[in-house]
């Protein structure tokens, strides 16, 4: 399982795409410490700080698309093919990809964290607000490196599927950037935003009474985590079957 | 290498049992067959595109799950053949690699799957002349450097058999006549290697067995002398043929026209009609044994017209 796993990674590792979604993720992490530190914000609550560093959560939208990729790539290029002589069974195969990318998930978190906290330190010092790892900082560090570990397996999921590369990432990509924000907009039904990825993903990410996002009552963190895992687990699941059985031709 | 102390029971033999493939419920791409690849032989897969010949192959190699019927190598269905690279090494087609991957690492991201030293990787790279062309994308790679590619994945955990589709598409003369060099030396290895084909020249030379299909079904399997056998005819030429084609029939032969002044004779050998040419006073302008030719056979049995007819059952040869 670890060569399997490790073979995974030198497959991420030998072509581009990782880099620049990489890149993509720490720039908007860096933007946002710099738009929260900026001198026309005055971020002065310990629980300010804690918020800026929610938004290494936007990598999870980056491990997604690389989960995506992590299964529709083998199909695309037909790497599958070798992959499964080297490997016949397909549960291990698909433990070690669902493996790589919950860890893929948690090596992009803290790649975006550690840039904050790089950036954020000597700024907020300077600005000489106190700021220690508190129990709430402590709390969305580690809400960021489940939110974004799992959206990973989601992509996994969803790439395994939708099959095909473009419309799997597009889809994928335009439901859980726009269309799912789209149910706030639904009078009626907009509570139920509160169990979308995104909604379980704020439940997950925010503790102080933040509970109450656009007037949509939020879910305790613990259930965030369990709705946000059925949403990773329901699609790689199904995939998963799929994949047991499917054909390579 | 990390190879095991080799098997006898792993060392090659690969038996096809009643397999059959049904896609999408009605395309019988593969009908009831079965045939078997002796260990250490190279062993032609011969059929015309569509014949099912990729199909096979892929339930052989466990990729394709076969709607009925069983596969095994040395004994064993693919999925339960243990490191199954080190035993069995395939190229199926000449695009599984992704186009932004160097050639190398494409071999080295297989090497870490099953635990073979990286050091393979450019072992290999050697062995199909891609040494320099390894650390390149594979997206700059000719048709014929991508089945090279397939080749050296196939090599690379030093396997006793070998599965190859097509291996020759897309390669230049040079190439094929280099991909005939590597069989004979493959075999010589005592390798067992089922190679595909639909151009019978491209694996005439170096197959000793052949395994014919076509729309699904096993034409004909068998060594290539055995295919041949009581297939080699004369060719008699002459401005009088009606006294000489009579002379034949009652000696046993059986002569038919190639044109009004020739004749190509079965069951005699080149002796017996010059003797009776002589005896029978017909003057003989060419008396000649038509080479047999396999391209002739694989046409005669693979026809795209008719299905395979009731005389060509399995180990029968090409009879007529």
């Amino acid at each position: 399982m670890i060569r399997l796993v490790h073979a995974e990674f030198v497959k991420l590792r030998t072509t581009q795409v990782w880099f620049w979604l990489l890149l993509a993720a720490l720039a908007i992490s860096a933007i946002v410490v710099v738009a929260s530190l900026a001198p026309a914000n005055n971020v002065t609550d310990p629980s300010d700080v804690a918020d800026m560093f929610t938004a290494s959560n936007n990598a999870s939208i980056v491990v997604f698309v690389l989960g995506v990729l992590g299964v529709t790539t083998e199909f695309r290029y037909q790497t599958i093919t070798p992959t499964v002589l080297v490997t016949p069974s397909r549960w291990t195969l698909i433990t070690a990809k669902l493996i790589s990318y919950t860890l893929l998930g948690a090596i992009y978190a803290l790649a975006c964290l550690v840039i904050q906290l790089a950036m954020a330190l000597p700024w907020l010092s300077a600005k000489g607000i106190d700021f220690s790892l508190d129990a709430q900082l402590r709390h969305v560090i580690g809400a960021v490196f489940i939110v974004v570990a799992l959206y990973g397996v989601i992509g996994l999921g969803v790439g395994a599927l939708l099959r095909n590369q473009i419309v799997a990432v597009t889809v994928g990509v335009i439901f859980l950037l726009a269309l799912e924000n789209l149910i706030l907009l639904i009078p009626k039904v907009r509570n139920a935003w509160a169990y979308t990825p995104g909604g379980a993903s704020n439940a997950i990410l925010y503790t102080h009474g933040q509970n109450d996002f656009n007037g949509v009552h939020l879910l305790s963190s613990g259930a965030g985590v369990i709705v946000l895992l059925v949403w990773a687990l329901i699609p790689a699941l199904i995939g998963a079957g799929i994949t047991m059985n499917r054909d390579i031709t | 290498m990390t190879v095991a102390a080799p098997q006898p029971n792993l060392d090659g033999q690969i038996i096809a049992s009643e397999l059959t493939k049904v896609f999408r419920g009605r395309i019988r791409a593969v009908d009831r067959l079965s045939f078997t690849v002796e260990p250490g032989s190279v062993t032609g897969f011969l059929g015309p595109n569509g014949a099912g010949k990729t199909t096979t192959l892929r339930m052989v190699l466990g990729l394709v799950h076969p709607t009925g019927g069983t596969a095994t190598i040395g004994g064993l269905q693919y999925k339960n053949i243990p490191h199954p690279i080190t035993r069995v090494g395939a190229a199926l087609e000449s695009s599984s690699f992704h186009p932004a991957r160097t050639g190398r690492n494409h071999l080295r991201i297989l090497c870490i799957a099953a635990g073979l030293p990286l050091q393979r990787a450019d072992a290999v790279l050697d062995m199909v002349g891609l040494g320099a062309a390894g650390k390149r994308k594979v997206r700059g790679y000719s048709l014929g450097m991508r089945q090279r590619l397939g080749l050296a994945s196939a090599l690379l955990g030093d396997p006793r058999v070998l599965v190859l589709d097509e291996p020759a598409n897309g390669l230049d003369p040079d190439g094929i006549r280099w991909l005939r060099g590597f069989f004979r030396h493959l075999a010589g290895e005592g390798r067992t290697v089922l190679v595909s084909s639909h151009q019978l020249n491209e694996v005439q030379e170096v197959a000793d067995r052949v395994v014919i299909l076509n729309h699904g079904q096993l034409v004909s399997a068998g060594t290539i002398s055995e295919l041949t056998a009581g297939s080699e005819s004369v060719r008699v030429r002459t401005p009088n043929p009606a006294p000489l084609g009579e002379a034949i029939a009652a000696g046993g032969g059986f002569a038919q026209h190639e044109d009004p002044q020739t004749l190509q004779v079965r069951g005699m050998t080149l002796d017996q009609v010059g003797h009776l040419a002589f005896t029978a006073g017909v003057e003989l302008h060419e008396l000649s044994t038509q080479q047999f030719d396999l391209e002739d056979l694989f046409f005669q049995l693979t026809g795209t017209a008719q299905p395979p007819g009731p005389t060509m059952q399995p180990s029968q040869g090409g009879k007529q």
